[in-house]
């Protein structure tokens, strides 16, 4: 017991005394998760905006096929992007195992269909008439889909939301992808685990804490925008 | 554009036929009622119309050219608008739906929803949130924005259904300056003597065939009559 609240003693102190060591992780986590999900965004939305309104042969398949992707261990999209960029993988060429890069591409396909399958469940829930009265109001279709997403922009931001609490808390990836190495690819997961099987808590706490500080504020701000969400007729 | 023609106009549903060699023609300045009972195809024929919805086969003749659909959805999309029959409002102010259609200056855009809200009566209500508006306010919101947007043709589906009499009155007389000014308008209703100010002609869809109301179908001119409406007998 007097080990544990040392450990958080030490762990804040960390935190608040401004530890290089510890907010350059912090740091690397960021960025990394941050590009992930701008790159993924935009490549999502337009996934989800055909999903919803778009009619072409293997449209259903597509969509179970995004729903079962929700539920693929992160460890096992590790596992097949480690094999594609291995120096034997078919992107062997690319050198990126081990890299920022690397850990991004592996965010980005866990990303990809949570925010493909929210995106898609709430633009399918707008109002067809929105596209429709868009469309009869002379805009074009991009400007049109723009309407669209700004009437379904609580529940996209919801996906976002969620999107990024998934990959920056995920570990089995960017371990496998960015193999852990200190100030270049280690991000708060990885450190964690590592500062834990060295029997180090307390860098492991103050992480720990940083995630645990992060994940409330998402879902605070997951509610305060279902809060502002609201049905128009 | 001031005379739209569609001729032959097929459309189905699946096995359900829906229009039938449907032939209607509008010219500016006019006004005509469509009538039928419900699932008739009124609002299909409409859409269509509006360029929303694609005919299995339709003959469109904007301004003496015959145009192949493709190109007719592009003319008929800019010249013509469809209003839902629960008009659907953008989230945000009365103000911001007004703006939507509009482009140009941000000072021309206002002196425009400026006019558009005095036209309507609507002035108190620039700033409202549309959530907040009655169902004959939103009626009056979605015409004001229509006209805005300056369609040669408004298509109105049920713009007076569910609204108490002064509203229904508002409505109309806002429909009988749209006349004036030249539009042509064509308002599907179940309540034809609502309009009966404002429109020339009512037409009846039945079968998938549109008929002069209070014509059987073998007596229907098979040519266009003077105000450019055409109705074809059944084959």
């Amino acid at each position: 017991m007097g080990s544990i609240s040392d450990s958080t003693l030490q762990a804040l102190a960390l935190l608040f005394g401004g530890d290089p060591n510890l907010w350059e992780i912090i740091g690397i986590s960021f960025r990394v998760s941050l590009t992930a999900i701008a790159l993924a965004t935009p490549v999502a939305i337009g996934i989800a905006f055909l999903l919803a309104y778009g009619r072409f042969p293997g449209r259903r398949l597509l969509i179970t096929m995004f729903n079962t992707l929700l539920s693929f261990p992160a460890v096992v999209v590790g596992l097949t992007l480690y094999i594609l960029l291995s120096r034997q993988g078919p992107l062997g060429e690319w050198q990126l195992l081990f890299t920022q890069p690397a850990m991004i591409i592996g965010q980005i396909a866990l990303a990809l269909p949570i925010l493909v399958a929210m995106g898609h469940s709430s633009l399918q829930a707008t109002d067809r008439r929105a596209w429709e009265t868009a469309r009869t109001l002379g805009a074009g279709r991009l400007r049109s889909m723009l309407t669209l997403m700004r009437e379904a922009r609580f529940g996209l931001l919801a996906a976002l939301l969620a999107g990024f609490g998934r990959i920056i808390a995920e570990v089995g990836a960017s371990m496998m992808l960015g193999g852990n190495i200190l100030h270049y690819t280690r991000n708060i997961p990885t450190a964690i685990a590592l500062e834990t099987s060295k029997g180090e808590f307390a860098q492991g706490i103050a992480l720990g804490l940083v995630l645990l500080a992060m994940a409330f504020l998402l879902n605070g701000l997951l509610q305060l925008v279902q809060g502002k969400g609201r049905p128009v007729a | 554009m001031n005379q739209l023609l569609c001729r032959n106009i097929h459309k189905k549903f699946g096995r359900r036929r829906i229009l039938e060699a449907v032939d209607i023609s509008l010219t500016a300045g006019e006004c005509l009622l469509l009538c039928g009972r419900n699932g008739a195809g009124k609002s299909t024929l409409l859409r269509i119309l509006a360029g929303m919805e694609r005919p299995d086969q339709a003959d469109v003749t904007v301004d003496g050219t015959v145009r192949r659909w493709r190109q007719a959805k592009k003319r008929l999309l800019a010249e013509c608008i469809y209003l839902h029959q629960q008009p659907y409002l953008f989230e945000g102010s009365v103000r911001y739906n007004l703006n939507y259609p509009l482009s140009g200056t941000r000072a021309a855009r206002q002196s425009r929803i400026r006019e558009g809200l005095e036209w309507s009566g609507l002035a108190d209500l620039s700033e409202q949130p549309v959530h907040q508006l009655s169902g004959g306010e939103r009626q009056r919101v979605a015409l004001v924005r229509a006209w805005l947007r300056g369609p040669r043709v408004m298509l109105l589906d049920e713009p007076t259904a569910n609204m108490d009499t002064t509203c229904r009155q508002r409505t109309v007389e806002l429909l009988q300056a749209l006349k004036g000014q030249g539009m042509a308008l064509l308002v599907a209703t179940h309540d034809p003597q609502a309009f009966s100010g404002v429109s020339e002609r009512t037409l009846e869809l039945h079968d998938g065939r549109l008929r002069e109301s209070g014509l059987a179908p073998t007596e229907l001119p098979d040519k266009v009559t003077p105000i450019g409406h055409r109705v074809r007998g059944t084959a």
